[in-house]
């Protein structure tokens, strides 16, 4: 049976379902949405069973598609992009039933939802770059729809940054596709990644273009703009995923196509990329120190934890040392998923927080976890992740990234002040808002309910196994980054 | 193997019972710290027969996470699980009547299983993981009342103050795999020359940090603000514990340079912090003070190459603090404050517990035969044999002097007040476990030989330092208790009340650049986004006519994306009311129509091509979706 396909289109299907209904009841359309995205997951954990392979891609499928120009449907996994479609089909579970609590056009909402979430697995599971491109575009469009229709206050301006931000930057990337598809005639994405086809300066150029467009998603400086903005007006389920799912596309494709298809050009422009890395890890530590909205703050922390993954790739880019490099991918790829993870939950958190008292600003609270312990808690150990602390999911990923940086390029372990930084920033919010003195004005905020815990609750779980155990993941990274030829 | 992971897993698996079950905590955690304790002792039984072992578990790839038992893990294994036994005791009976008590008991638990984790870590990983939880399990504890003010203050402080200093044990940790090819502790060791050099250096940034060495000893004292049976074991076997055990491990790698700076840094703080706490007003801040101090001459021995002295000092240590501290939270209880003008006199009213506690005080400053007579003097002699004794004997003796005086102080001021009448409740669970632990302070200095033999480790020889060490005992203990801190440190009290904080302290020196750095950037940030927006407004206008242009320029950015996205928005409304048929295209030609729209009113070429785009690309779509029909 296809898996990979069936778990790439079941969502869209679900969406479709929903649009054939008749009548379209909150009820139904978010029952639709919980069955669907639910067994989606069982379908990508059947997937996983199913499992990898050392070298190259696995459950490969592949149908004629445009043949003249060699453009195929085709998927496939391997040790990279299994873990990332894992994390997805968790996120949008998870997401569909936090959104059962959605009355505003419930049915528009389910339908973006489930098209979105086809549109990130194929993102991942694409081994046609054309296929790649168009869910890769797609994803833009249903965010976009869904910041605009659900987002916040200034929900307008946010979203149409976010689009054309994103639009214009996502352009160079066809173009690089276009130069590769010129060199092989075809746009299998195996053929370029077993064989650059590029040379020189079309390499360098091709690679430049790649690298914009990732950073943009990704998001580094200076191109991150959009990012804040964006988180602070989506919806919570949108900034979960947005967060959580889309930012990944970026540093996916920073190792699916800049590094594996533009090998010798990256190894040459690595000291500049490892620069920008540096730079974004340390600036978003810094801009998420300035601000006083939660929201804003979590968004430019994801600045800094995504500036050590373009870190991990240009030391791995730079370094001819076989350990080294293995060690800074696999740091870079379980980065990835511990930031889904982890950032995902505390959107959540701070979605609910909102939801609850119509503000995000850290100074209108204090002394909410006597009030809120679940809330508190939950928030207190997802923020002792993101700064990075050992037993929790970040650690054995950043652990690698600086120790491969520190070996390789000795001077860009700068970045790693910005873990005291990260650590001050989440400390003084969770001072803020739930240490100190009770603040009367919240006495009656009610705690989580049912369906906010089993929105949370997995991944408080996961947080811990990842930190505690990374090896059921690190294995099959492992596997697959010590097989890279580039 | 076994007696490994249960010396760790009892207390945890006791710890997450407690905070699960949320009933009978007491009960709970003494049996998990009990088996931990069992375990710990047999295990040290075990390694001093002979019998190291190792349990290797899965970690990162080729860097597994080691436990290992050899006889200087299994003893400060041991020295961990007694400890924590006798405070947990005793904070039966001094939580009696908080009703917060299951969550304290389970973080409690939570420490000591980390606290186990790093004695045993026998991979730099394991250690670097439990080094970083016994922070934050501290932090949790120290931020116990976190309704009351100044401790949320207190427990953020102790963490940064931690972790700023442990990027000196990640960048160590770093450099030793790097050169060494391997996490394993023992194998790192080998490493010699300059990058032995630079690990040593980056491994006492990490171990100043935690063992509250100068310039970074303030956290410490502000850590008071959490409950006393906290301070009692962060302070004597366990998180402060864990830099001088660091340094301990590593000893054998460091060379002379290093082994200079890390016996420099201990020096100075047992003076300076001797000092500190000379002139502290509060008891609980005194003896917080006297940590840093004593831990600086435990890191004075391993500069002097005499880990072993710097081991023999951190266990008497460990019994002798945990009872001054579990003694100064009974006269806490006795007159709800540690202020010294409150404690006055509360000695006299309690007879037997001012007794264990002036027995561990004059085993600190070193009278024989208390165990910290024999401590003290292996790190004087050491000092004496050490190359560098010129600088590290005077530190050493100057600290010795200092300890007698605070000490002599604090029994003047407890014995010497008014008594007033205690309530009469007696101390049951408290006395019971301050009891054994007193008894270790005085006694511990029997066990001393067969240690060192079973750690297969000489001392230099002591008869000099015996009676230098003893005068200056004497002599600082008359001094303490015949003049006051403001005849002895006459100009300089205010100073060492402050803490000796200069050029304004940590806050003037690093937080107040960090935060003005993050305000710059938030600065920048904004231009960025002028800039950039203004960068798509340009290309916009220069595509356009001049009319437009001067228009345009009065419907800046915010208002026209506005007007077109509440368009959009109500569409998406629409779509919903017509049934959500052909949802994306319907979109998409709605958006068409409404940059049509807008271009009319001239509001923006921004519009115009965000149209296009989400046009082409649909066009895109469908001609690729249709190729096969052609191709």
């Amino acid at each position: 049976m296809p898996l990979l396909s069936l778990s790439v289109f079941l969502p869209l299907l679900g969406g479709l379902l929903l649009l054939a209904l008749p009548r379209k009841s909150a009820r139904t359309a978010h029952g639709i949405s919980i069955g669907t995205t639910g067994l989606t997951f069982l379908v990508t954990l059947a997937i996983w069973a199913r499992g990898t392979l050392p070298g190259g891609f696995a459950q490969v499928e592949e149908i004629a598609w445009i043949p003249a120009i060699g453009a195929a449907y085709r998927l496939g996994i391997d040790g990279l992009s299994l873990p990332l479609i894992l994390m997805t089909s968790l996120l949008f579970f998870l997401s569909s039933i936090y959104a059962a609590r959605i009355t505003d056009r419930p049915a528009v909402f389910v339908v973006l939802m489930l098209m979105l979430e086809t549109a990130s697995i194929g993102t991942f599971a694409a081994l046609d770059a054309l296929l790649f491109y168009v869910f890769f575009e797609v994803s833009l469009v249903g965010m976009y729809f869904m910041i605009v229709g659900w987002g916040y206050e200034e929900r307008q301006r946010a979203g149409l940054m976010f689009f054309i931000y994103t639009l214009l930057g996502s352009l160079p990337l066809l173009l690089a596709i276009i130069g590769l598809f010129l060199a092989t005639g075809s746009f299998d994405m195996r053929l370029w990644i077993d064989m650059p086809p590029l040379t020189g300066l079309a390499a360098m150029l091709a690679l430049v273009a790649m690298l914009f467009t990732f950073a943009v998603k990704i998001p580094a400086f200076p191109v991150h703009t959009w990012l804040p903005a964006a988180h602070v007006q989506a919806p919570t389920v949108g900034s979960v995923i947005l967060a959580g799912v889309m930012l990944k596309f970026g540093t996916y494709g920073l190792i699916r196509f800049a590094l594996q298809m533009t090998p010798e050009a990256f190894a040459q422009a690595g000291q500049v990329v490892l620069a920008f890395g540096v730079f974004s890890a340390i600036y978003g530590a810094f801009a998420a120190l300035a601000q006083s909205d939660l929201k804003k703050m979590i968004a430019y922390t994801s600045v800094n934890h995504m500036g050590y993954v373009v870190m991990a790739v240009a030391v791995a880019a730079l370094t001819i040392d076989a350990d080294l490099r293995a060690v800074a991918l696999n740091g870079a790829a379980l980065q990835m998923v511990s930031h889904g993870i982890v950032t995902g939950s505390l959107f959540f958190l701070v979605g609910m927080l909102q939801s609850r008292a119509h503000s995000r600003e850290m100074a209108g609270f204090g002394g909410l976890l006597g009030q809120v312990p679940w809330l508190g808690w939950a928030f207190i150990l997802s923020v002792f992740a993101s700064l990075g602390l050992p037993g929790l999911a970040h650690f054995p990923a950043e652990f690698q990234i600086f120790l491969a940086t520190l070996n390789a390029q000795p001077w860009a372990i700068a970045a790693i002040l910005a873990i005291v930084i990260t650590a001050g920033l989440y400390l003084r919010a969770i001072a803020a808002v739930f240490l100190g003195e009770r603040n009367g004005k919240w006495a009656d905020m009610p705690d989580l309910d049912r369906g906010e815990k089993l929105a949370i609750v997995p991944l408080l779980v996961l947080i811990v196994l990842i930190g505690v155990a990374p090896s059921w993941l690190l294995g099959m990274m492992d596997a697959t980054m010590r097989a890279l030829q580039f | 193997m076994t007696l490994l992971a249960l010396i760790i897993a009892a207390p945890l698996l006791a710890g997450l019972a407690v905070l699960a079950l949320r009933r009978a905590p007491e009960a709970i955690a003494l049996t998990g710290i009990g088996i931990g304790f069992a375990a710990a002792l047999a295990l040290l039984a075990g390694t001093f027969g002979g019998n190291a072992a190792q349990l290797v578990l899965s970690g990162l790839p080729r860097m597994p996470l080691i436990l290992s038992a050899e006889p200087l893990t299994a003893v400060f294994s041991a020295l961990v699980a007694t400890v924590a036994f006798g405070v947990l005791v005793y904070a039966a009976g001094y939580m009696r009547a908080d009703p917060d008590r299951p969550r304290f008991f389970g973080t409690v638990l939570l420490f000591v299983a980390a606290m186990q984790a790093l004695v045993l870590a026998g991979d730099w990983i394991t250690l670097l993981a439990a080094w970083e939880l016994i922070g934050f399990s501290s932090y949790l504890l120290i931020g116990f009342w976190h309704g009351r003010a100044g401790v949320p203050a207190a427990a953020t402080r102790a963490f940064l103050y931690t972790r700023s200093a442990d990027l000196g044990l990640y960048l160590g940790i770093f450099v030793l795999i790097g050169w060494a090819g391997t996490s394993e502790i023992q194998a790192t060791l080998a490493i010699t020359g300059t990058p032995a050099l630079v690990a040593g250096l980056l491994l006492l940034v990490g171990a100043m940090g935690k063992s509250a060495q100068v310039p970074l000893q303030d956290w410490l004292q502000r850590a008071m603000a959490g409950p006393t049976p906290v301070s009692a074991l962060l302070h004597s076997a366990t998180l402060v514990a864990a830099g001088a055990i660091l340094l301990i491990r590593v000893a054998p790698m460091l060379p002379a340079g290093a082994l200079l700076a890390v016996g420099l840094v201990g020096g100075v703080t047992a003076v300076v912090a001797g000092l500190i706490a000379l002139a502290e007003r509060d008891l609980k801040r005194l003896l917080a003070a006297s940590t840093s101090s004593q831990y600086g001459l435990m890191l004075l021995a391993v500069g002097a190459g005499v880990p072993v002295a710097a081991l023999l000092h951190l266990i008497a240590h460990a019994a002798i603090k945990s009872t001054l501290f579990l003694g100064a939270g009974v006269f806490q209880h006795d007159r709800d404050s540690t202020y010294m003008d409150a404690v006055a006199g509360a000695g006299r009213a309690r007879p037997l517990v001012f007794a264990a506690f002036a027995l561990a005080a004059l085993a600190l400053a070193g009278i024989p035969p208390l165990a910290g007579f024999f401590s003290k003097d292996a790190i004087i002699a050491a000092a004496l044999a050490a190359p560098g004794a010129a600088w590290l004997v005077p530190l050493a003796l100057a600290g010795t002097v200092l300890t007698g005086t605070y000490m002599a102080r604090a029994l003047r001021v407890l014995w010497g007040g008014a008594a007033r009448p205690v309530s009469g409740k007696g101390i049951g669970w408290m006395g019971a476990g301050m009891a054994p632990l007193a008894a270790l302070a005085v006694g511990l200095g029997a066990a001393f030989a067969p240690l060192e033999h079973g750690l297969g480790a000489e001392l230099p020889p002591e008869g000099t330092a015996m009676i230098l060490g003893l005068a200056a005992a004497l002599v600082g203990l008359a001094l303490g208790w015949f003049l006051g801190p403001a005849r002895l440190l006459g100009p300089m009290l205010p100073l060492a009340q402050s803490g000796f904080a200069l050029a304004g302290g940590m806050d003037a020196l690093i937080l107040r650049p960090a935060l003005a750095t993050a305000a710059a950037c938030e600065r920048f940030e904004q231009r960025l986004l002028a800039a950039q927006l203004g960068l798509v407004r340009a290309v916009g206008f220069g595509s356009a006519s001049g009319v437009e242009r001067a228009e345009q320029r009065i419907h800046a950015g915010t208002l026209a994306f506005g007007r077109l996205n509440l368009r959009l928005g109500d569409r998406a409304e629409d779509t919903d009311k017509n049934g959500i048929d052909g949802l994306i295209f319907g979109l998409v030609h709605r958006t068409v129509a409404a940059g049509r729209r807008l271009r009319l009113l001239q509001s923006g070429l921004i519009h115009r091509e965000l149209a296009l785009t989400v046009m082409g690309i649909a066009l895109i779509v469908v001609l690729l979706l249709a190729a096969p029909l052609y191709s």
